[in-house]
């Protein structure tokens, strides 16, 4: 059973775009990373897994049942908003109690641990908090009641590098102690350090799912050519080329397939210099989200 | 039961000062009285006053000479103020969650949204009491200042039993106002509308008697007052209708609040 399951979830705001067919599975103890730009859909796919919007069709399960009619189930989730808002008027403290309050268990010690952790003051307003400071409370709050399944929504966004990676500890041992962790983040260098397995969405759509160790390394190279004369575009036209790049006699592009295929090509230039590396996953990023024309 | 005591909480300044307010109209209402009830000229003076000023000024038919008239007359207020309160905790017990976007918090807690609701209702509920006993011990205390006459303390009983009625219709208009709107920034403006708009039409059908159907749309019209103060009580039927109408729209309140596509 997996602990995340959504099968052809689709939400339309009216005629405007929400999120069409999304399929995802996230396994027991995995980190999921789920990525894409601003107003890509990550919100509202997690929106609706959480049960806040219901579908259009399509279903939604956590540990194999719908929050709307299981709400029970989400006991074993923590969930941290990519904004974070609390009610007016109450101490940290007072908050993380009430959080608390729901889980039917003794989570004080638990608390004053990761708040120390966090460097997070308890006894203060959250009115007065800064932004980042209500962020540590909200990590806390959704960290509080050990969770089994973690759902972060942009969850680093204000926080100092300093506690970022204090953060990111934290998430990683928990993650040791079985839990699963689903992430969503338009930033790939935190997914990179963390996730073992990523999703890409774009508008609204899941273009892509991979392991992270395929993702890097083996399957995309990124070729560098310099020839004497120059390059004709054709004779680049091949499978796995992306993201082509062409400069008089220089030529830059993203390659997965057959390196026969594309090194045989490529003798075909008076070459100066070449190069091939493995490209960050910014690159291969870029490559998923350049809009075609 | 820990939202119960967080929403009491979260309203509590706004009740202690509701309730200030209500007792300072009480108050200063009651205590206009003795200019009413001097009698001689004044007492002429309101009996020309052509019907429809009457109406408006909300004398109607009742003798503000007398103690129970007058109260019956300022009751009307006292219901106004009470009714405003009820409607805007009803959609501001929905709203409020999703206008401060403290819904994420909530919504994502192992408790389903009927149990969320039923804790913001009886938190509505025990709010909506206690202002109507703040009324009721105000109206008692002020009211036997003032009287030189019997004792009305069965009349104030039953007009505040239907003020309470009236508090839990507009409470529950309110709540199915927000469950069913789909912004929460904008419910609280239009139940205040549409309670002004009750209150409108109870005016008009004060000024003539040819709207009297028009009365089935407002609560304020509801209860006959006069037949509190000719000491007839409340209209059992009515009484049942009411609490009918309660239930109903706290029917369609969880039924909505179900299927809210709730905004954040």
């Amino acid at each position: 059973m997996s602990v995340i399951e959504l099968r052809n979830l689709t939400k339309r705001y009216g005629k405007a775009r929400g999120i069409s067919d999304v399929n995802l599975q996230v396994e027991e103890g995995e980190i999921f990373g789920f990525i894409g730009p601003n107003g890509a859909g990550k919100s509202t796919t997690i929106r609706t897994l959480l049960g806040l919007i219901s579908p259009t069709s399509g279903s939604a399960t956590l540990f194999g049942k719908s929050c709307t009619t299981h709400p029970e189930i989400r006991k074993e989730l923590g969930y941290l908003p990519s904004e974070v808002f609390y009610y007016d008027g109450m101490r940290v403290m007072d908050l993380l109690q009430y959080s608390a309050s729901f889980y039917k268990k003794d989570c004080t010690k638990r608390i004053q641990e990761l708040a120390e952790r966090m460097d997070l003051d308890l006894k203060k307003k959250i009115d007065d908090l800064s932004f980042g400071n209500k962020k540590k409370v909200g990590i806390v709050q959704g960290l509080l009641h050990e969770p089994k399944l973690i759902l972060l929504d942009e969850p680093t966004s204000g926080l100092d590098p300093l506690m970022q990676q204090t953060f990111f500890e934290l998430i990683a041992e928990e993650n040791r102690k079985g839990a699963t962790v689903f992430f969503s983040s338009h930033i790939l260098s935190e997914v990179q350090k963390m996730c073992s397995r990523v999703a890409f969405i774009k508008e609204g759509r899941i273009i892509k799912q991979e392991k992270m160790s395929d993702l890097q390394d083996n399957n995309y190279k990124k070729v560098s050519l310099e020839a004497k004369s120059a390059i004709d575009p054709a004779a680049l036209d091949l499978d796995g080329v992306s993201n082509l790049e062409l400069k008089g006699t220089s030529a830059s592009f993203i390659f997965k397939g057959s390196l026969n295929a594309m090194l045989q090509r490529i003798t075909a230039f008076q070459l100066t210099n070449i190069s091939i590396v493995e490209p960050d996953l910014e690159e291969i990023f870029l490559h998923y989200y350049v809009k075609e024309d | 039961m820990n939202i119960f005591r967080r929403e009491l909480r979260a309203y509590r300044r706004g009740l202690i000062i509701w309730s200030v307010c209500l007792f300072l109209l009480v108050v200063s209402g009651m205590s206009k009285y003795s200019a009413y009830s001097a009698g001689g000229a004044s007492s002429e003076v309101f009996d020309a006053l052509p019907q429809t000023m009457k109406a408006l000024l909300g004398f109607g038919s009742f003798d503000v000479t007398q103690i129970s008239g007058y109260f019956a007359m300022l009751f009307l207020y006292i219901e106004l103020t009470v009714a405003i309160h009820a409607v805007l905790l009803g959609s501001g017990i929905i709203a409020k969650e999703e206008r401060d976007k403290t819904v994420e918090f909530l919504i994502v807690k192992p408790v389903s949204r009927g149990t969320i609701l039923t804790a913001k209702l009886l938190a509505a509920l025990v709010q909506a009491i206690l202002l109507n006993l703040v009324t009721l011990v105000s109206s008692l205390v002020m009211v036997s200042a003032y009287n030189q006459g019997e004792a009305i303390t069965e009349e104030i009983l039953q007009f505040m039993a239907s003020l309470l009625l009236v508090q839990l219709i507009f409470l529950s208009l309110g709540t199915v106002l927000s469950a069913l709107l789909k912004r929460p920034k904008t419910s609280g403006s239009i139940a205040t509308g549409v309670l002004l708009g009750c209150f409108v039409i109870s005016k008009i059908t004060d000024l003539t008697d040819q709207l009297n159907a028009l009365n089935v749309l407002t609560p304020f019209k509801y209860f006959s007052y006069a037949r509190i103060v000719n000491g007839e009580g409340l209209h059992a039927g009515i009484t049942a209708l009411s609490l009918l109408l309660v239930a109903g729209l706290v029917v369609f309140t969880y039924a909505a609040y179900r299927k809210r596509e709730l905004n954040v």
